[in-house]
């Protein structure tokens, strides 16, 4: 009886130094975050005497583009004398979004976008960007006390893109001449897409039902992203595909997006945010990124996400050459 | 050399081998007494999970997005695409291992039997979305076989193992009875060998068979389609009605695919072994 209550225990100890080690391990997530990986110096952007060893920790999703971005803010505040922690490559949207309602980061670039339709919950976007990026502004600092500061001018959008040979084949160039062509000729129009944007009201039905053909008549392949920017390349299983407009296999495979002339694609603007009370805090942190966020159109990003998706470079080792090339930063060591 | 005609086992030591026998009987009919209720359950279960699930999806309220997939055209499509990707794959299979296994248990030939078992360890290694997208960029196409050709590698492993396992388990003895009674070595195989493989063949066929339609789920990756497709929408907007039907109805193809090996190998294997 003895002995068994001794096992028991010994169980039962064992089981709790299990779970707490569980519970070490997974609080470690969200909890710090790392330094700086690189160091920078003053260029345009000079220290702030406001901003000066003001801890402030910045976040990002966990694709390309939104590690590239993060880490911009980090070098441009950091020259700005602030002291940065880093957590870029949060996994996921929701995720990303929930630290920053919940103050684990102060700072991060998000799209009207995604404001507007995953976090405020709209199906329908405002095919304006200005009134979209006012309407997100509004109605998040209304309803969960986040600054939005002005947008930067790239737009990460969805685009159906095409390759050189095949847009000179066809002559197809902006999403009308693509319906007519779906409308004429439905085989020379294969189109590969993602499963999501396959079915989602902002993707190719709402696409079809704005540019007035049926979708059910446009031949469709369903595949992964991957493998879409390659097969549109090749044009042979795919002759149009569903890609994203900051893409850095858009310029390295030489592709041609379709141009939107009907204006249907949600605008995809990034903008820095915050929570009303760092915003109010530190007013200098918008002072000092609106410069930033300027410079930030779709050839300056695309050739920045080329060059860590293609060439294989580090983001931070990116970011860094990029504010150092505009004269915002001096690299130090 | 006397040759016992009794049909089971040998006289030596005869009173101890009988006790022996009846036990194993009795569990033997204790596992079949189970097995033959699963038989029975499991068809039930997948009709209650597919009744359900469908039952559960469409009496939602769907928006426009969720509509766009869960309609019974488009699940009839998917769900009649996995079948198909599921059948062509255990068609390939079967018309690879099974000869393949044969012919790697002939003498002469068994030194090879490492090399292809190896390979096919390879194929069920790797990770079957890795060899989908491999298959892509090797051959730059895409559709129904860039998606089964790399599932069919992937589950060849049980059957081509299971085959040669079952070869390798039938008695010598037997094998020299048959060659004492004259029978060529052809004979042999087709008569006594192959006939006691069988239930080891259809066992590691039913490993096969649902590997296939677990992984014909990522299918969809090379536009072949299938249930994945659920679950991939589900997955990317966050919807969970998408995804759990996708799921469910993958999981209800699994068992049910599950069960008909299970029916094969009740009558499809020799009947003095059943």
């Amino acid at each position: 009886m003895a002995g068994r209550r001794k096992l028991l225990l010994r169980k039962v100890a064992a089981f709790a130094m299990v779970a707490a080690t569980a519970v070490t391990l997974a609080s470690c997530g969200l909890e710090s975050g790392g330094a700086l990986p690189l160091k920078v110096g003053p260029g345009s952007i000079t220290p702030v005497p406001e901003l000066e060893g003001v801890p402030i920790t910045v976040g990002s999703k966990d694709f390309t583009e939104q590690i590239i971005l993060g880490y911009i803010i980090e070098f441009a505040l950091s020259a700005a004398g602030a002291d940065i922690r880093d957590l870029t490559n949060i996994q996921g949207s929701n995720s990303t979004r929930d630290a920053q309602v919940h103050g684990q980061i102060d700072l991060t670039y998000e799209y009207t976008g995604t404001g507007w339709i995953n976090y405020l919950g709209h199906e329908h976007p405002i095919p304006d960007p200005t009134a979209q990026f006012e309407a997100v502004r509004d109605e998040d600092l209304t309803r969960n006390g986040l600054v939005w500061t002005d947008p930067a001018p790239m737009n990460n959008t969805y685009a159906l893109a095409t390759s050189r040979a095949t847009a000179e084949a066809t002559g197809v160039r902006t999403l009308s001449e693509y319906a007519d062509l779906v409308k004429r000729d439905p085989a020379a129009a294969t189109t590969c897409v993602e499963t999501e944007f396959n079915v989602r009201q902002d993707g190719y039905p709402g696409m079809a039902a704005a540019y007035d053909f049926d979708p059910a008549k446009a031949q469709k392949q369903i595949l992964q992203t991957g493998i879409i920017y390659q097969a549109t390349a090749d044009g042979t299983q795919c002759k149009f595909g569903e890609v994203f407009t900051t893409d850095g296999r858009i310029i390295a495979l030489d592709l041609v997006l379709l141009d939107d002339d009907r204006s249907f694609f949600p605008k995809y603007n990034p903008a820095l945010i915050m929570r009303e009370g760092f915003a109010q805090a530190h007013p200098q942190v918008a002072e000092v990124m609106a410069p930033v966020s300027a410079e930030l159109t779709d050839e300056e990003i695309t050739e920045l996400n080329r060059r860590v998706d293609v060439e294989g470079k580090e983001p931070a080792d990116v970011a860094r050459e990029w504010l150092v090339d505009k004269g915002f930063v001096t690299a130090a060591d | 050399m006397s040759t016992e005609t009794s049909p089971r086992g040998s006289a030596p030591g005869a009173g101890v081998a009988a006790t022996d026998v009846a036990v194993v009987d009795h569990t033997a009919a204790a596992d079949r007494r189970a097995e033959r209720m699963r038989l029975l359950a499991q068809p039930v279960l997948v009709l209650l999970l597919t009744g359900g699930v469908l039952a559960w999806a469409f009496s939602r309220d769907l928006n426009a997005t969720q509509q766009a997939s869960i309609s019974v055209a488009n699940l009839a499509t998917l769900t009649w695409q996995h079948v198909l990707i599921t059948v062509a794959v255990v068609v390939i299979v079967v018309a690879l291992a099974v000869p393949l296994g044969t012919l790697l248990t002939r003498p002469g030939w068994t030194r090879l039997a490492p090399v292809f078992v190896g390979i096919a360890n390879i194929g069920a290694a790797a990770p079957a979305i890795g060899l989908l997208v491999l298959f892509y960029l090797a051959t730059r196409t895409t559709g129904f076989w860039i998606g089964v050709l790399p599932i069919a590698f992937y589950s060849l492993l049980p059957v081509l193992r299971n085959t040669i396992l079952g070869y390798q388990q039938v008695d010598p003895t037997l094998i020299d009875a048959g060659r004492g009674q004259g029978m060529s070595a052809r004979t042999v195989l087709r008569r006594v060998e192959f006939p006691m493989a069988v239930p080891y063949i259809l066992a590691g066929l039913r490993t096969s068979l649902v590997l296939a339609v677990g992984t014909a789920t990522l299918c969809f990756l090379v536009s072949a389609g299938g249930l994945g497709v659920l679950i991939d929408t589900g997955y990317k907007l966050r919807d969970n009605v998408t995804l759990v039907v996708g799921a469910v109805l993958a999981v209800s193809l699994a068992l049910l695919v599950d069960w008909l090996g299970a029916l094969a190998e009740v009558y499809l294997g020799p009947k003095g072994l059943r």
